[in-house]
């Protein structure tokens, strides 16, 4: 074993509150000195980069129970925040209708950390790659805050978080994602691309590109859904990204732009402009906001012109 | 016919060391600990350049729980190491090159207790302006980091007159290779346990690849005798170059002499990076010409390496790349220059491949370039300016002649990946997504083995009959993952005619092996069987002749076998191995003692024997975010007999996946002498889904009827050639030249072509 500094420090001490109330009270007893921990596989990296230091006091969710559940809500499906990655990406009800949660989590680390980390903790860390596909699906977050529970959009609350002294003092019990109406009609075995009726056709794709094939930091991270008409009208069209130390958001105004137009390749060039334009990466030393800029473009036209046939248009 | 589990039959043997290293159970030395240990750690400089004024130890001192807290003032002997020239301070004095500059050492009761104490150590530095360019280090006005300046080494190689061979030339190509600082990532970092003993003498476990080599400089440090240290070397959990020097032995040795107690030290992740060595980054400057025809005429080369703050071997290595820039081509005019510089960036050293990675890279990336520019086939073009059998080595030297350049050449032109890019135009029109690009590329090197003309580089090995029956085997060798205690084992089987059970290995230990040089440079399998060769007659002679006298048959008619003696011819066994050890007379014993040869030339460190060895590779670009994927890898390798098919494997598959990493994601990224990739989270090694593609390797074993020196070696040269056929695999696919490692997606991205948008990005 190498000795590290963590190794080299005193033990910090764990708590291991029984409900959501008594997790909170911890927190407001220990203020900055406490850290909500749960797979805590993100906060030992950034321990041991010296991004963070250690607290003193870990306030470990996994003894609450109910947390780490994912079941069907009057409006959508709820996902317990303690659910980690793996039962997320094995669970039925997810694969069925929120294919591209599934896909992000896949690419999230490696199978050792999906089994300990959570999905709450990889939305807490405001940059983790599954976001970006909640955010297409409207995710809506459910925290306790003291008092009572409260719901907020995942789109509201990621600016918000990302601002630097925010204390993250609430503690996120669930997301619900929401069922769509057109997106409802799916039917269970068209998880994949496929017609909701003979007039229109849903598509959705995930993509993350790093610096190698798996357990990677993200660079970017794209997320495109939505419903055509068989002549190629845009009707619904959700865009996220995101990446690397970027606040994932969504494309609203790329989105709008281009819902009601008929997919052809002035309209792909337009939007190709659009996200080169809206996307504002971070860059880091390994990649360049040119370069995310490009990528995400790049995937989200692609994407666009292969639900509307660009493939078989070729002859592939 | 292609190297694998069913082709080798019997002799694809389960490693011996294998079992416990797949169920974790074996304890390497790092994981050894000693009752009453104490836990070493080094302070190391803040600044990557700094005077420093004044070192404080005092409060260090004090804190309960440490046992020592030592600085340059408590070195008894030499205070510096260095294989081929002393000039890394153990300890600073006065003045830092480079963040992983020792200061001070402590021993303390516990890790957390030496981490304070670490703490407590206060430093006046006073910042010095940072040299972090090997090209601003050669300028007139640079701090100079070296009494002799910042040139650690130039190397020049002349023929002919290669301003007129330009002149003559048809086609030239001219360009700028750069290749990126990779690190070694061995799994186990650096560290070990040194124990002072009752009788005075100090035993240091500590990995390293050549124990006597680390004796030597321990005693000088130390200022003892080197019969006074004892190092256990052996089993070392990867090295790939980077243990060969020293690292935290010195630390180690003088907190155990002074406090008289063991001392467990070993590295975390963050200080191997910090600390360690790297592969030397490059930027090879080369223009190559070649008649109307295709011939080449004149090849000019300048190498600049940076080498960081202190020699180690970099002057080896940069002489070893002058040679491979040279590579497996003749030319009548050529003038190839290099210097290696000093900086304040991380320590470069040895590393798998030793130079040759970077010049190969550059000097193929010339060949596919020239071949494009005279309309020819890249494998065409090569052929009409390879060596031939009998050509001298790239400086002109006497070497071993094999024909491994042209079989492995014929091997690359005939293999189905090489046929298959014949194909491919056709092939690119059915591809499903029309963004995703597929090319096959090639490349060539012959890569030397050994220490080279000068350097000495002894060889050799004992065979003895120890009192239990065991045949034991002992080399001066050390195990560090590359499969030799297997390979051993399997040369003893097969050459002995005697079963695993008979056999007991004993490396990495000198107080008991021999003096068997360095396991580096491609050369310990090669030196174990030369060894056994020298070995066999008069070994097997004096046990036959033993055995002869108890049982009565002439020894003539005897043989060794599984367990014992048996009849030339007959199955029954007459005499077990423990029975003849009990036997009167003298022990059983052979020792041979030789050099590794080399070639009848003064120009240092040119070699004399060479593997051959090339590939194809098949790559898949995705364009809209300009990766790179390796799809199919096709190896020919000429080194001689394969000595042990399984290892001969996993040393090729092994490299190459150290060239992919050093071809697409490697690099440890310095910004003004700091590390920016200070961990595995951002310095990224290929992972199992980054190798899916297959992987098939064509040993040729040919060797000419009178040669003497049996296989070649074989650790390094499959990390050689990928980096160049990855890059000339892109070319087919993108039309786009690679010339920087790693590759850079950015410069591969194209717009959907969907858009018409005629110009692609860059």
């Amino acid at each position: 074993m190498g000795m590290n500094i963590q190794e080299a420090t005193e033990s910090p001490l764990v708590w291991q509150p029984q409900t959501a109330e008594e997790a909170w009270k911890y927190k407001q007893s220990y203020g900055d000195d406490g850290v909500y921990i749960a797979g805590g596989t993100l906060l030992r990296t950034q321990w041991e980069a010296g991004t963070a230091i250690p607290p003193r006091h870990f306030i470990d969710l996994n003894s609450i129970p109910g947390l780490n559940e994912i079941s069907i809500g009057e409006e959508g499906l709820l996902i317990g925040s303690q659910t980690t990655l793996q039962a997320c990406r094995a669970n039925p009800l997810l694969q069925r209708h929120f294919p591209m949660v599934i896909a992000a989590v896949r690419t999230i680390a490696a199978p050792s950390i999906r089994n300990l980390a959570t999905i709450g903790g990889n939305i807490v860390s405001v940059v983790g790659d599954s976001i970006t596909a909640l955010l297409a699906y409207d995710a809506v977050l459910v925290w306790y805050n003291g008092v009572k529970e409260q719901e907020e959009d995942l789109a509201d609350w990621l600016p918000e978080a990302a601002k630097p002294g925010n204390r993250h003092d609430r503690l996120l019990l669930r997301l619900l994602l929401p069922f769509k109406a057109y997106r409802k009609e799916e039917t269970p075995c068209s998880s994949e691309e496929g017609q909701v009726n003979s007039d229109t056709k849903l598509f959705h794709a995930y993509h993350k590109i790093g610096r190698r094939e798996s357990f990677t930091p993200s660079l970017v991270t794209v997320s495109v859904s939505g419903l055509l008409t068989r002549t190629g009208v845009i009707e619904e069209l959700q865009i996220a990204v995101g990446g690397g130390q970027t606040i994932p958001g969504r494309l609203e105004e790329a989105e709008r732009a281009v819902k009601g137009k008929i997919v052809d390749n002035a309209m792909l060039a337009y939007l190709y402009d659009r996200i080169i334009e809206l996307y504002e990466p971070r860059e880091d030393i390994f990649a360049s906001a040119a370069y995310r800029k490009r990528t995400a473009a790049n995937l989200i036209v692609t994407e666009l012109w292969k639900a509307f046939g660009g493939l078989s248009e070729q002859g592939g | 016919m292609l190297l694998n589990r069913s082709g080798s039959g019997g002799r694809w043997r389960i490693r011996p060391d294998g079992p416990d290293k797949v169920t974790g159970a074996l304890a390497y030395l790092t994981d050894m600990t000693s009752e009453d240990m104490l836990y070493g750690l080094v302070l190391r400089s803040e600044h990557p350049h700094a005077v420093i004024l004044a070192i404080y130890t005092d409060k260090a001192k004090q804190l309960p729980g440490v046992h020592a807290v030592l600085t340059y003032l408590d070195v008894p002997g030499l205070n510096a190491f260095g294989i081929a020239h002393p000039d890394q301070p153990v300890f600073c004095e006065d003045r830092a090159r480079y963040i992983g500059d020792a200061i001070a050492a402590v021993a303390a009761e516990s890790p957390a207790i030496a981490q304070q104490a670490l703490q407590l150590i206060e430093v006046e530095y006073e910042p010095l302006q940072v040299i972090d360019d090997p090209e601003q280090a050669l300028l007139a006005d640079a701090p100079q980091l070296h009494p002799n300046g910042n040139a650690l080494h130039r190397t020049t190689f002349c023929k002919g007159n290669t301003e007129e061979g330009f002149k003559q030339c048809t086609y030239i190509i001219e360009e700028t290779y750069y290749t990126p600082r990779q690190m070694h990532t061995y799994m186990e970092t650096e560290g070990g346990l040194f124990v002072p003993e009752e009788n005075g003498r100090l035993t240091v476990y500590s990995p390293t690849q050549h124990g006597f080599m680390d004796r030597l400089q321990l005693s000088r440090i130390l200022a003892v005798p080197q019969s006074d240290i004892r190092i256990v070397s052996s089993p070392i959990g990867g090295s790939f170059g980077g243990k060969d020097e020293l690292n935290v032995q010195p630390y180690g040795a003088l907190l155990a002499v002074r406090t008289g107690r063991a001392v467990k030290m070993h590295n975390s992740r963050r200080e191997s990076v910090r600390a360690g060595l790297k592969r030397h980054p490059m930027k090879i400057y080369m223009k190559t010409g070649t008649d109307a025809a295709g011939k080449l005429l004149a090849h000019e080369v300048s190498l600049l390496a940076d080498t960081g703050p202190y020699s180690t071997l970099g002057a080896e290595v940069l002489n070893f790349a002058a040679e491979h820039a040279i590579g497996p081509y003749r030319y009548e005019h050529l003038d190839v220059k290099g210097v290696s510089v000093f900086t304040n960036n991380g320590m470069s050293g040895e590393f798998r491949g030793f130079g040759g990675n970077q010049s190969i890279f550059a000097l193929e990336g010339q060949m596919d370039r020239l071949a494009e520019r005279l309309g020819m086939e890249p494998w065409d073009f090569r052929r009409l300016n390879l060596r031939k059998a009998d050509d001298p080595g790239p400086f002109d030297q006497p070497i071993a002649m094999t024909e491994g350049a042209e079989r492995v050449w014929e091997a690359i032109a005939k293999c189905p990946l090489w046929q298959e890019r014949k194909a491919m135009k056709q092939l690119e029109q059915f591809a499903r997504e029309p963004w995703i690009k597929t090319g096959i590329g090639a490349a060539i090197t012959m890569h030397g083995a050994g220490l080279g003309v000068g350097i000495p580089d002894p060889a050799g090995g004992r065979l003895l009959l120890a009192d239990d029956g065991k045949i034991e085997a002992v080399f001066g060798y050390e195990e560090f993952g590359q499969g030799l205690i297997a390979s051993l084992e399997q040369m003893l089987i097969e050459q002995f005619g005697i079963a695993d059970g008979d056999i007991r290995i004993i490396i990495g230990d000198t107080d008991v092996v021999p003096d068997s040089g360095s396991t580096t440079a491609s050369r310990a399998t090669a030196m174990m069987w030369k060894s056994l060769q020298r070995l066999r007659a008069p070994f097997t002679g004096q046990m036959l002749e033993r055995a002869s006298s108890i049982i009565g048959f002439p020894a003539g008619q005897l043989r060794l076998s599984e367990g014992g003696i048996r009849k030339i011819g007959a199955d029954e066994l007459l005499l077990t191995f423990k029975e003849l050890a009990n036997a009167e007379g003298v022990p059983i014993r052979c020792e041979t003692a030789f050099n590794f040869p080399t070639s009848a030339t003064d120009r240092v460190g040119a070699h004399f024997m060479y593997t051959y060895s090339a590939v194809a590779v098949m790559v898949e670009l995705n364009t809209l975010s300009g990766r790179v994927r390796v799809l199919q890898q096709y190896h020919a390798v000429a080194a001689g007999p394969v000595v042990n098919p399984q290892g001969y494997l996993g040393q090729i598959e092994g490299g190459s996946s150290m060239a992919l990493g050093f071809t697409l994601t490697e690099e440890a990224v310095m910004e003004k002498g700091h590390y920016m990739t200070r961990n595995l989270d951002t310095y990224l090694i290929p992972t199992i889904a980054d190798q899916r593609g297959t992987v098939e390797v064509e040993p040729i074993e040919h060797l000419p009827e009178d040669d003497e020196y049996g296989p070649r070696g074989i650790g390094e040269v499959g990390s050689v050639t990928l980096a160049p056929a990855i890059a000339a695999a892109i070319r087919q696919a993108s039309g786009k030249w690679v010339n920087r490692l790693p590759v850079d997606p950015g410069s591969l991205q194209e717009t959907p072509f969907f858009l018409n948008r005629a110009v692609s990005e860059g």
